[in-house]
Protein backbone atom coordinates (compact mmCIF):
# COMPACT_ATOMS: atom_id res chain seq x y z
CA UNK A 1 0.00 0.00 0.00
CA UNK A 2 1.17 3.74 -0.66
CA UNK A 3 0.18 6.27 1.83
CA UNK A 4 0.60 9.98 1.24
CA UNK A 5 -1.09 11.58 4.35
CA UNK A 6 -0.53 16.10 4.78
CA UNK A 7 1.57 16.38 1.85
CA UNK A 8 1.95 20.12 0.94
CA UNK A 9 4.75 21.85 -1.46
CA UNK A 10 5.48 25.28 -2.04
CA UNK A 11 8.19 26.11 -4.39
CA UNK A 12 9.22 30.17 -3.14
CA UNK A 13 5.93 32.15 -2.33
CA UNK A 14 3.68 29.74 -4.64
CA UNK A 15 1.84 26.49 -2.65
CA UNK A 16 2.00 23.84 -5.26
CA UNK A 17 -0.25 21.33 -3.36
CA UNK A 18 -2.03 21.90 -0.81
CA UNK A 19 -2.49 18.70 2.15
CA UNK A 20 -2.97 15.90 0.18
CA UNK A 21 -4.15 12.45 1.87
CA UNK A 22 -4.59 9.69 -0.38
CA UNK A 23 -4.28 5.64 0.32
CA UNK A 24 -3.57 3.79 -2.38
CA UNK A 25 -4.38 -0.16 -1.81
CA UNK A 26 -1.88 -2.95 -2.68
CA UNK A 27 -2.05 -3.89 -6.77
CA UNK A 28 -4.74 -1.21 -7.13
CA UNK A 29 -4.20 0.99 -10.32
CA UNK A 30 -5.26 4.51 -9.62
CA UNK A 31 -5.41 7.84 -12.05
CA UNK A 32 -4.67 11.36 -11.26
CA UNK A 33 -6.26 14.02 -13.31
CA UNK A 34 -6.24 17.95 -13.17
CA UNK A 35 -5.81 21.18 -15.03
CA UNK A 36 -2.15 21.74 -15.84
CA UNK A 37 -0.35 23.26 -13.36
CA UNK A 38 -2.21 21.42 -11.06
CA UNK A 39 0.91 19.81 -8.92
CA UNK A 40 -0.29 16.59 -10.03
CA UNK A 41 3.04 15.52 -11.38
CA UNK A 42 4.59 17.56 -8.31
CA UNK A 43 2.89 15.05 -6.21
CA UNK A 44 3.96 11.55 -8.37
CA UNK A 45 7.49 13.03 -7.40
CA UNK A 46 7.27 13.65 -4.11
CA UNK A 47 5.79 9.28 -3.95
CA UNK A 48 8.85 8.77 -5.89
CA UNK A 49 11.12 11.26 -3.53
CA UNK A 50 12.28 13.22 -5.80
CA UNK A 51 10.94 16.49 -4.50
CA UNK A 52 11.05 16.75 -0.93
CA UNK A 53 7.64 17.80 1.51
CA UNK A 54 6.74 18.53 4.89
CA UNK A 55 4.35 15.61 4.61
CA UNK A 56 5.07 11.96 4.61
CA UNK A 57 4.52 9.25 2.11
CA UNK A 58 4.94 5.57 2.99
CA UNK A 59 5.50 3.08 0.26
CA UNK A 60 6.56 -0.78 -0.40
CA UNK A 61 10.72 -1.23 -1.15
CA UNK A 62 10.59 -2.02 -4.62
CA UNK A 63 9.32 0.72 -7.31
CA UNK A 64 10.01 2.09 -10.83
CA UNK A 65 8.99 5.48 -12.45
CA UNK A 66 8.05 5.70 -16.43
CA UNK A 67 9.18 9.28 -17.66
CA UNK A 68 6.59 10.79 -19.95
CA UNK A 69 9.83 10.98 -22.45
CA UNK A 70 10.60 7.41 -22.09
CA UNK A 71 14.03 8.69 -20.74
CA UNK A 72 15.97 6.17 -22.83
CA UNK A 73 20.10 6.40 -22.85
CA UNK A 74 20.32 7.24 -26.52
CA UNK A 75 24.06 5.68 -26.68
CA UNK A 76 22.96 2.39 -25.26
CA UNK A 77 21.26 -0.12 -27.51
CA UNK A 78 17.74 -1.76 -27.05
CA UNK A 79 19.80 -4.42 -25.39
CA UNK A 80 21.72 -2.48 -22.76
CA UNK A 81 18.67 -0.07 -21.80
CA UNK A 82 16.37 -2.39 -20.76
CA UNK A 83 19.61 -4.06 -18.53
CA UNK A 84 20.65 -0.45 -17.40
CA UNK A 85 18.22 -0.43 -14.66
CA UNK A 86 18.98 -3.73 -13.32
CA UNK A 87 22.58 -2.90 -13.02
CA UNK A 88 22.43 0.10 -11.25
CA UNK A 89 20.55 -1.82 -8.52
CA UNK A 90 22.50 -4.40 -8.87
CA UNK A 91 20.34 -7.22 -9.50
CA UNK A 92 20.88 -10.81 -10.47
CA UNK A 93 20.15 -12.84 -14.00
CA UNK A 94 19.81 -10.05 -16.29
CA UNK A 95 20.65 -11.85 -18.94
CA UNK A 96 17.84 -14.49 -18.64
CA UNK A 97 15.15 -11.64 -17.87
CA UNK A 98 16.28 -9.21 -20.24
CA UNK A 99 15.32 -12.03 -23.12
CA UNK A 100 12.07 -12.47 -21.74
CA UNK A 101 10.88 -8.51 -20.90
CA UNK A 102 11.83 -7.95 -24.79
CA UNK A 103 9.35 -10.98 -25.61
CA UNK A 104 6.58 -9.59 -23.41
CA UNK A 105 7.00 -6.10 -25.10
CA UNK A 106 7.35 -7.84 -29.06
CA UNK A 107 11.38 -6.17 -28.94
CA UNK A 108 13.28 -9.05 -29.67
CA UNK A 109 15.17 -8.75 -32.87
CA UNK A 110 15.79 -5.32 -31.88
CA UNK A 111 18.40 -5.65 -28.88
CA UNK A 112 21.07 -4.16 -31.41
CA UNK A 113 19.48 -1.22 -32.41
CA UNK A 114 19.66 2.44 -30.90
CA UNK A 115 16.32 4.39 -29.64
CA UNK A 116 16.70 6.72 -32.21
CA UNK A 117 15.96 3.87 -34.56
CA UNK A 118 12.57 3.05 -32.88
CA UNK A 119 8.61 4.41 -33.33
CA UNK A 120 7.28 6.29 -30.36
CA UNK A 121 5.41 3.06 -29.34
CA UNK A 122 8.67 1.32 -29.12
CA UNK A 123 10.33 3.35 -26.89
CA UNK A 124 7.81 3.73 -24.36
CA UNK A 125 7.40 -0.36 -24.78
CA UNK A 126 11.08 -0.43 -24.04
CA UNK A 127 10.74 1.81 -21.18
CA UNK A 128 7.69 -0.03 -19.43
CA UNK A 129 10.30 -3.88 -20.27
CA UNK A 130 13.10 -1.62 -18.57
CA UNK A 131 11.06 -1.02 -15.64
CA UNK A 132 8.86 -4.29 -15.23
CA UNK A 133 11.83 -6.37 -15.54
CA UNK A 134 12.35 -5.25 -12.12
CA UNK A 135 9.56 -7.40 -10.40
CA UNK A 136 8.14 -3.75 -8.91
CA UNK A 137 5.73 -3.50 -6.21
CA UNK A 138 4.73 -0.18 -7.65
CA UNK A 139 4.89 1.87 -10.54
CA UNK A 140 4.79 5.55 -11.12
CA UNK A 141 3.53 6.85 -14.66
CA UNK A 142 4.21 10.62 -15.32
CA UNK A 143 2.01 11.00 -18.42
CA UNK A 144 3.93 7.91 -20.08
CA UNK A 145 1.73 8.19 -23.38
CA UNK A 146 1.43 11.46 -24.12
CA UNK A 147 4.35 11.60 -26.67
CA UNK A 148 2.45 8.60 -28.92
CA UNK A 149 -0.29 9.13 -31.73
CA UNK A 150 -4.17 8.45 -30.80
CA UNK A 151 -3.99 4.88 -32.20
CA UNK A 152 -0.84 4.13 -30.48
CA UNK A 153 -1.59 5.25 -27.61
CA UNK A 154 -5.30 2.67 -27.55
CA UNK A 155 -2.96 0.08 -28.04
CA UNK A 156 -0.47 1.07 -25.38
CA UNK A 157 -3.27 1.66 -23.13
CA UNK A 158 -4.19 -2.42 -23.65
CA UNK A 159 -0.73 -3.67 -22.86
CA UNK A 160 -0.22 -1.63 -19.82
CA UNK A 161 -3.37 -2.80 -18.94
CA UNK A 162 -2.42 -6.24 -19.11
CA UNK A 163 0.76 -5.59 -17.72
CA UNK A 164 -0.82 -4.77 -15.03
CA UNK A 165 -3.44 -7.66 -14.71
CA UNK A 166 -0.30 -10.70 -15.24
CA UNK A 167 2.03 -8.17 -12.80
CA UNK A 168 -0.22 -6.97 -9.84
CA UNK A 169 1.67 -4.21 -9.46
CA UNK A 170 0.07 -1.03 -7.69
CA UNK A 171 0.29 1.78 -10.42
CA UNK A 172 -0.09 5.59 -10.22
CA UNK A 173 -0.62 7.30 -13.41
CA UNK A 174 -0.79 11.00 -13.88
CA UNK A 175 -2.48 11.88 -17.20
CA UNK A 176 -4.18 14.38 -19.31
CA UNK A 177 -6.11 11.92 -20.87
CA UNK A 178 -9.72 11.13 -18.94
CA UNK A 179 -10.73 8.04 -21.37
CA UNK A 180 -7.31 6.77 -20.09
CA UNK A 181 -7.53 6.63 -16.37
CA UNK A 182 -11.12 5.52 -16.45
CA UNK A 183 -9.83 2.89 -18.93
CA UNK A 184 -6.63 1.97 -16.76
CA UNK A 185 -7.95 2.72 -12.86
CA UNK A 186 -9.83 1.53 -10.25
CA UNK A 187 -10.28 4.78 -9.32
CA UNK A 188 -9.72 8.37 -10.62
CA UNK A 189 -8.66 11.18 -8.46
CA UNK A 190 -9.24 15.08 -9.74
CA UNK A 191 -7.80 17.97 -8.29
CA UNK A 192 -7.91 21.22 -8.04
CA UNK A 193 -5.46 23.43 -9.88
CA UNK A 194 -3.07 25.40 -7.64
CA UNK A 195 -2.71 25.15 -4.83
CA UNK A 196 -3.54 21.28 -6.28
CA UNK A 197 -5.83 19.61 -3.56
CA UNK A 198 -7.85 16.04 -4.07
CA UNK A 199 -11.60 16.99 -5.21
CA UNK A 200 -12.80 14.08 -6.05
CA UNK A 201 -12.45 10.44 -6.11
CA UNK A 202 -14.33 8.94 -8.74
CA UNK A 203 -14.46 4.51 -8.21
CA UNK A 204 -14.69 3.13 -11.99
CA UNK A 205 -17.03 0.32 -12.13
CA UNK A 206 -16.04 -1.69 -15.12
CA UNK A 207 -15.07 -5.27 -14.13
CA UNK A 208 -13.51 -5.92 -17.65
CA UNK A 209 -11.36 -4.15 -19.46
CA UNK A 210 -11.80 -4.58 -23.34
CA UNK A 211 -11.65 -2.45 -26.37
CA UNK A 212 -15.41 -2.65 -26.76
CA UNK A 213 -15.69 -0.77 -23.38
CA UNK A 214 -14.74 2.67 -24.65
CA UNK A 215 -17.45 2.22 -27.34
CA UNK A 216 -20.16 2.06 -24.36
CA UNK A 217 -22.56 4.62 -23.31
CA UNK A 218 -21.65 3.72 -19.85
CA UNK A 219 -17.75 4.27 -20.07
CA UNK A 220 -18.59 7.74 -22.10
CA UNK A 221 -20.94 8.45 -19.63
CA UNK A 222 -18.56 8.40 -17.17
CA UNK A 223 -15.21 10.18 -18.86
CA UNK A 224 -17.99 13.18 -19.38
CA UNK A 225 -18.97 13.15 -15.87
CA UNK A 226 -15.39 14.05 -15.16
CA UNK A 227 -14.62 16.28 -17.39
CA UNK A 228 -17.49 18.08 -16.63
CA UNK A 229 -16.13 18.37 -12.85
CA UNK A 230 -12.67 19.51 -14.46
CA UNK A 231 -14.11 21.45 -16.62
CA UNK A 232 -15.51 24.04 -13.57
CA UNK A 233 -12.05 24.78 -12.97
CA UNK A 234 -11.77 26.69 -16.31
CA UNK B 1 30.70 8.84 -54.66
CA UNK B 2 33.88 9.68 -52.62
CA UNK B 3 35.43 10.77 -56.28
CA UNK B 4 31.72 13.20 -56.28
CA UNK B 5 32.80 14.68 -52.90
CA UNK B 6 36.28 15.05 -53.32
CA UNK B 7 35.72 17.38 -56.45
CA UNK B 8 35.09 20.64 -54.95
CA UNK B 9 37.82 20.90 -52.75
CA UNK B 10 40.11 19.75 -55.50
CA UNK B 11 38.73 22.40 -57.79
CA UNK B 12 39.36 25.01 -55.34
CA UNK B 13 42.94 23.51 -54.97
CA UNK B 14 43.34 23.99 -58.60
CA UNK B 15 42.47 27.64 -59.01
CA UNK B 16 44.13 28.64 -56.27
CA UNK B 17 47.24 27.38 -56.98
CA UNK B 18 47.22 28.68 -60.77
CA UNK B 19 46.27 31.81 -59.80
CA UNK B 20 49.27 31.64 -57.31
CA UNK B 21 51.95 30.63 -59.67
CA UNK B 22 50.73 33.13 -62.55
CA UNK B 23 50.52 35.72 -60.10
CA UNK B 24 54.17 34.66 -58.89
CA UNK B 25 55.58 34.65 -62.65
CA UNK B 26 54.19 37.94 -63.34
CA UNK B 27 55.58 39.85 -59.57
CA UNK B 28 58.54 37.62 -60.24
CA UNK B 29 60.04 37.93 -57.11
CA UNK B 30 61.15 34.85 -56.45
CA UNK B 31 62.39 36.02 -52.35
CA UNK B 32 58.96 37.18 -51.75
CA UNK B 33 56.70 35.54 -53.49
CA UNK B 34 58.08 31.70 -54.79
CA UNK B 35 55.83 29.89 -57.11
CA UNK B 36 54.19 26.80 -55.91
CA UNK B 37 56.63 24.42 -58.09
CA UNK B 38 59.00 26.51 -56.34
CA UNK B 39 58.19 25.54 -52.89
CA UNK B 40 57.28 21.65 -53.84
CA UNK B 41 60.83 21.58 -55.16
CA UNK B 42 62.00 23.57 -52.00
CA UNK B 43 60.13 20.27 -49.87
CA UNK B 44 62.10 17.77 -51.65
CA UNK B 45 65.43 19.39 -51.53
CA UNK B 46 64.89 20.59 -47.69
CA UNK B 47 63.15 17.24 -46.64
CA UNK B 48 65.21 16.48 -43.87
CA UNK B 49 65.13 20.14 -42.17
CA UNK B 50 61.74 20.07 -42.27
CA UNK B 51 61.06 16.27 -40.98
CA UNK B 52 63.10 16.98 -37.84
CA UNK B 53 61.10 20.30 -37.23
CA UNK B 54 57.58 18.35 -37.84
CA UNK B 55 58.96 15.98 -34.90
CA UNK B 56 59.58 18.47 -32.67
CA UNK B 57 56.64 20.24 -33.01
CA UNK B 58 54.73 16.98 -33.31
CA UNK B 59 56.30 16.30 -29.62
CA UNK B 60 55.92 19.46 -28.04
CA UNK B 61 51.95 19.85 -29.62
CA UNK B 62 50.99 16.08 -29.07
CA UNK B 63 51.97 16.10 -25.73
CA UNK B 64 50.54 19.79 -25.04
CA UNK B 65 47.40 18.28 -26.39
CA UNK B 66 47.35 15.09 -24.60
CA UNK B 67 47.55 16.99 -20.93
CA UNK B 68 45.15 19.65 -22.14
CA UNK B 69 42.79 17.67 -22.82
CA UNK B 70 43.38 15.72 -19.60
CA UNK B 71 43.41 18.71 -17.57
CA UNK B 72 40.81 20.38 -19.34
CA UNK B 73 37.91 17.56 -18.29
CA UNK B 74 39.41 17.38 -15.15
CA UNK B 75 39.00 20.87 -13.52
CA UNK B 76 35.65 20.55 -15.91
CA UNK B 77 34.40 17.78 -13.95
CA UNK B 78 35.68 19.09 -10.81
CA UNK B 79 33.71 22.78 -11.85
CA UNK B 80 30.54 20.15 -12.51
CA UNK B 81 30.24 18.76 -9.15
CA UNK B 82 30.65 21.80 -6.87
CA UNK B 83 28.16 25.28 -8.27
CA UNK B 84 31.08 26.93 -5.56
CA UNK B 85 33.75 25.33 -7.28
CA UNK B 86 32.76 26.46 -10.63
CA UNK B 87 32.36 30.17 -9.49
CA UNK B 88 35.58 30.42 -7.84
CA UNK B 89 37.50 28.66 -11.07
CA UNK B 90 35.50 29.81 -13.56
CA UNK B 91 36.58 33.45 -14.59
CA UNK B 92 40.29 32.34 -14.00
CA UNK B 93 39.40 29.45 -17.12
CA UNK B 94 38.60 32.51 -19.19
CA UNK B 95 41.36 34.58 -18.36
CA UNK B 96 43.33 31.94 -20.16
CA UNK B 97 41.46 31.98 -23.01
CA UNK B 98 41.93 35.89 -23.05
CA UNK B 99 45.51 35.81 -22.04
CA UNK B 100 47.32 37.20 -25.17
CA UNK B 101 49.66 33.94 -25.62
CA UNK B 102 52.25 35.57 -27.78
CA UNK B 103 53.01 38.17 -25.08
CA UNK B 104 53.31 35.42 -22.47
CA UNK B 105 54.98 33.47 -23.89
CA UNK B 106 58.49 35.06 -23.40
CA UNK B 107 57.27 35.14 -19.95
CA UNK B 108 57.24 31.51 -19.54
CA UNK B 109 60.56 30.67 -21.61
CA UNK B 110 62.37 32.93 -19.20
CA UNK B 111 60.90 30.56 -16.13
CA UNK B 112 61.00 27.33 -17.22
CA UNK B 113 64.36 28.14 -19.87
CA UNK B 114 64.66 27.80 -23.97
CA UNK B 115 63.35 23.90 -23.59
CA UNK B 116 60.58 21.55 -24.51
CA UNK B 117 59.14 22.26 -21.86
CA UNK B 118 58.37 25.97 -21.93
CA UNK B 119 56.53 25.14 -25.53
CA UNK B 120 54.69 22.34 -24.45
CA UNK B 121 53.34 24.93 -21.36
CA UNK B 122 52.34 27.13 -24.21
CA UNK B 123 50.54 25.08 -25.98
CA UNK B 124 48.42 23.75 -23.17
CA UNK B 125 47.63 27.36 -21.63
CA UNK B 126 46.38 27.63 -25.65
CA UNK B 127 44.29 24.50 -26.16
CA UNK B 128 43.31 24.32 -22.69
CA UNK B 129 40.16 26.73 -22.52
CA UNK B 130 37.80 24.98 -25.18
CA UNK B 131 38.13 21.74 -23.79
CA UNK B 132 37.41 23.43 -20.11
CA UNK B 133 34.23 24.97 -21.63
CA UNK B 134 32.57 22.46 -23.60
CA UNK B 135 33.26 19.94 -21.39
CA UNK B 136 31.52 21.90 -18.74
CA UNK B 137 28.86 22.50 -21.13
CA UNK B 138 28.41 19.05 -21.66
CA UNK B 139 28.36 18.11 -17.95
CA UNK B 140 26.02 20.14 -16.93
CA UNK B 141 23.29 19.83 -19.63
CA UNK B 142 22.45 15.94 -19.10
CA UNK B 143 19.01 15.67 -19.86
CA UNK B 144 16.84 16.64 -16.45
CA UNK B 145 14.46 13.25 -16.81
CA UNK B 146 17.43 10.99 -17.00
CA UNK B 147 18.90 12.93 -14.07
CA UNK B 148 15.64 12.10 -12.33
CA UNK B 149 15.59 8.65 -13.05
CA UNK B 150 19.46 7.82 -12.08
CA UNK B 151 17.98 10.24 -8.67
CA UNK B 152 15.23 7.61 -8.69
CA UNK B 153 17.21 4.52 -8.42
CA UNK B 154 19.92 6.14 -5.55
CA UNK B 155 22.91 5.70 -7.77
CA UNK B 156 25.81 6.99 -6.49
CA UNK B 157 27.25 10.43 -7.48
CA UNK B 158 30.20 8.38 -9.17
CA UNK B 159 27.47 5.84 -10.76
CA UNK B 160 25.74 8.69 -12.25
CA UNK B 161 28.63 10.56 -13.41
CA UNK B 162 30.43 7.41 -15.55
CA UNK B 163 26.98 5.62 -16.61
CA UNK B 164 25.16 8.77 -17.72
CA UNK B 165 26.60 12.62 -17.10
CA UNK B 166 30.06 11.52 -18.91
CA UNK B 167 28.50 9.49 -21.95
CA UNK B 168 25.83 12.47 -22.34
CA UNK B 169 29.10 14.96 -22.77
CA UNK B 170 30.94 13.20 -24.97
CA UNK B 171 29.53 15.13 -28.33
CA UNK B 172 30.25 18.36 -26.02
CA UNK B 173 33.93 16.81 -25.37
CA UNK B 174 34.54 15.99 -29.03
CA UNK B 175 33.57 19.73 -30.09
CA UNK B 176 36.03 20.66 -27.85
CA UNK B 177 38.40 18.58 -28.34
CA UNK B 178 38.16 19.75 -32.68
CA UNK B 179 39.11 23.02 -31.71
CA UNK B 180 41.82 22.69 -29.69
CA UNK B 181 43.51 20.13 -32.10
CA UNK B 182 44.72 22.92 -34.27
CA UNK B 183 45.45 25.41 -31.27
CA UNK B 184 47.93 22.79 -29.87
CA UNK B 185 49.72 23.53 -32.82
CA UNK B 186 49.46 27.02 -33.28
CA UNK B 187 50.33 27.00 -29.13
CA UNK B 188 53.66 25.01 -29.92
CA UNK B 189 54.74 27.16 -33.36
CA UNK B 190 54.43 30.57 -31.13
CA UNK B 191 56.53 28.93 -28.29
CA UNK B 192 59.20 27.79 -31.14
CA UNK B 193 59.35 30.98 -32.32
CA UNK B 194 60.18 32.64 -28.90
CA UNK B 195 62.83 29.74 -28.07
CA UNK B 196 64.12 30.29 -32.00
CA UNK B 197 67.04 32.57 -31.06
CA UNK B 198 67.98 30.61 -27.99
CA UNK B 199 68.67 26.95 -29.77
CA UNK B 200 70.27 25.37 -32.52
CA UNK B 201 67.75 22.60 -33.73
CA UNK B 202 64.69 22.84 -33.16
CA UNK B 203 60.47 22.53 -34.72
CA UNK B 204 58.47 24.16 -37.25
CA UNK B 205 58.35 27.57 -35.74
CA UNK B 206 62.81 27.97 -35.09
CA UNK B 207 63.15 26.82 -38.93
CA UNK B 208 60.58 29.17 -39.89
CA UNK B 209 62.57 32.44 -37.97
CA UNK B 210 65.83 30.77 -39.29
CA UNK B 211 64.33 30.72 -42.79
CA UNK B 212 62.95 34.02 -43.01
CA UNK B 213 66.22 35.76 -41.26
CA UNK B 214 67.91 33.71 -44.80
CA UNK B 215 65.24 34.92 -47.36
CA UNK B 216 64.45 31.38 -48.20
CA UNK B 217 61.10 31.93 -48.16
CA UNK B 218 60.03 29.38 -50.33
CA UNK B 219 61.46 27.36 -47.26
CA UNK B 220 59.19 29.34 -45.35
CA UNK B 221 56.08 28.37 -46.82
CA UNK B 222 56.99 24.79 -47.37
CA UNK B 223 57.16 24.78 -43.52
CA UNK B 224 54.24 26.91 -42.78
CA UNK B 225 52.38 24.18 -45.11
CA UNK B 226 53.84 21.13 -43.22
CA UNK B 227 52.66 22.76 -39.83
CA UNK B 228 49.46 23.54 -40.96
CA UNK B 229 48.94 20.08 -42.47
CA UNK B 230 50.18 19.14 -39.08
CA UNK B 231 47.07 20.70 -37.35
CA UNK B 232 45.16 19.55 -39.99
CA UNK B 233 45.87 15.69 -39.45
CA UNK B 234 45.64 16.57 -35.38
CA UNK B 235 41.87 17.67 -36.36
CA UNK B 236 40.95 14.34 -38.60
CA UNK B 237 42.01 12.16 -35.83
CA UNK B 238 39.72 13.80 -33.43
CA UNK B 239 37.42 13.71 -36.43
CA UNK B 240 37.60 10.06 -36.79
CA UNK B 241 37.27 9.32 -32.64
CA UNK B 242 34.52 11.39 -32.42
CA UNK B 243 32.57 9.64 -35.57
CA UNK B 244 33.48 6.36 -34.03
CA UNK B 245 31.93 7.15 -30.99
CA UNK B 246 28.91 8.78 -32.17
CA UNK B 247 27.90 7.32 -35.25
CA UNK B 248 25.35 4.94 -34.31
CA UNK B 249 23.52 7.22 -31.50
CA UNK B 250 24.47 10.72 -31.93
CA UNK B 251 22.28 12.80 -34.38
CA UNK B 252 25.90 15.11 -35.65
CA UNK B 253 27.58 11.83 -36.65
CA UNK B 254 24.57 10.19 -38.14
CA UNK B 255 24.35 9.38 -42.11
CA UNK B 256 21.84 11.43 -43.67
CA UNK B 257 19.29 9.45 -45.61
Amino acid sequence: MIAISGVSKHFDEVQALAEVNLDIATGEFISIVGPSGCGKSTLLRIVADLVSTSGTVTKPNKGAFVFQDSALLPWLTVQNNVELLMKLEGLPNIKEKTCIALEQVGLTGFEKNYPHQLSGGMKMRLSLARSLILDPEYILLDEPLSAVDELTREVLQEELHEMWNRDKFTAVLVTHNIAEAVYLSNRVIVMSPRPGKITHIIDVPFKKRTPELRTTSKFSKLVNDISGKLRTWR
Amino acid sequence: MEIKKLLPPAIILLLFLGSWHIGALIYNMAFILPTPLVVAQTFVADFDIIMTGLVLTFEAAFTGYIIAVVMGIAVATVMSLSNILEKSLYPYAILLQTVPVVAVAPLIVLWFGFEMKSIIIISIIISLFPIINNTLLGLKSTSKTLVELFEYHKTSKLQTFFKLRFPAAIPNIIAGMKISAGLSVIGAIVGEFIIGSGSEEGGLGVQIIYAQADLETALVMALILTATSLGFIFFITIQTLGWYLMHKWHESEMKRK
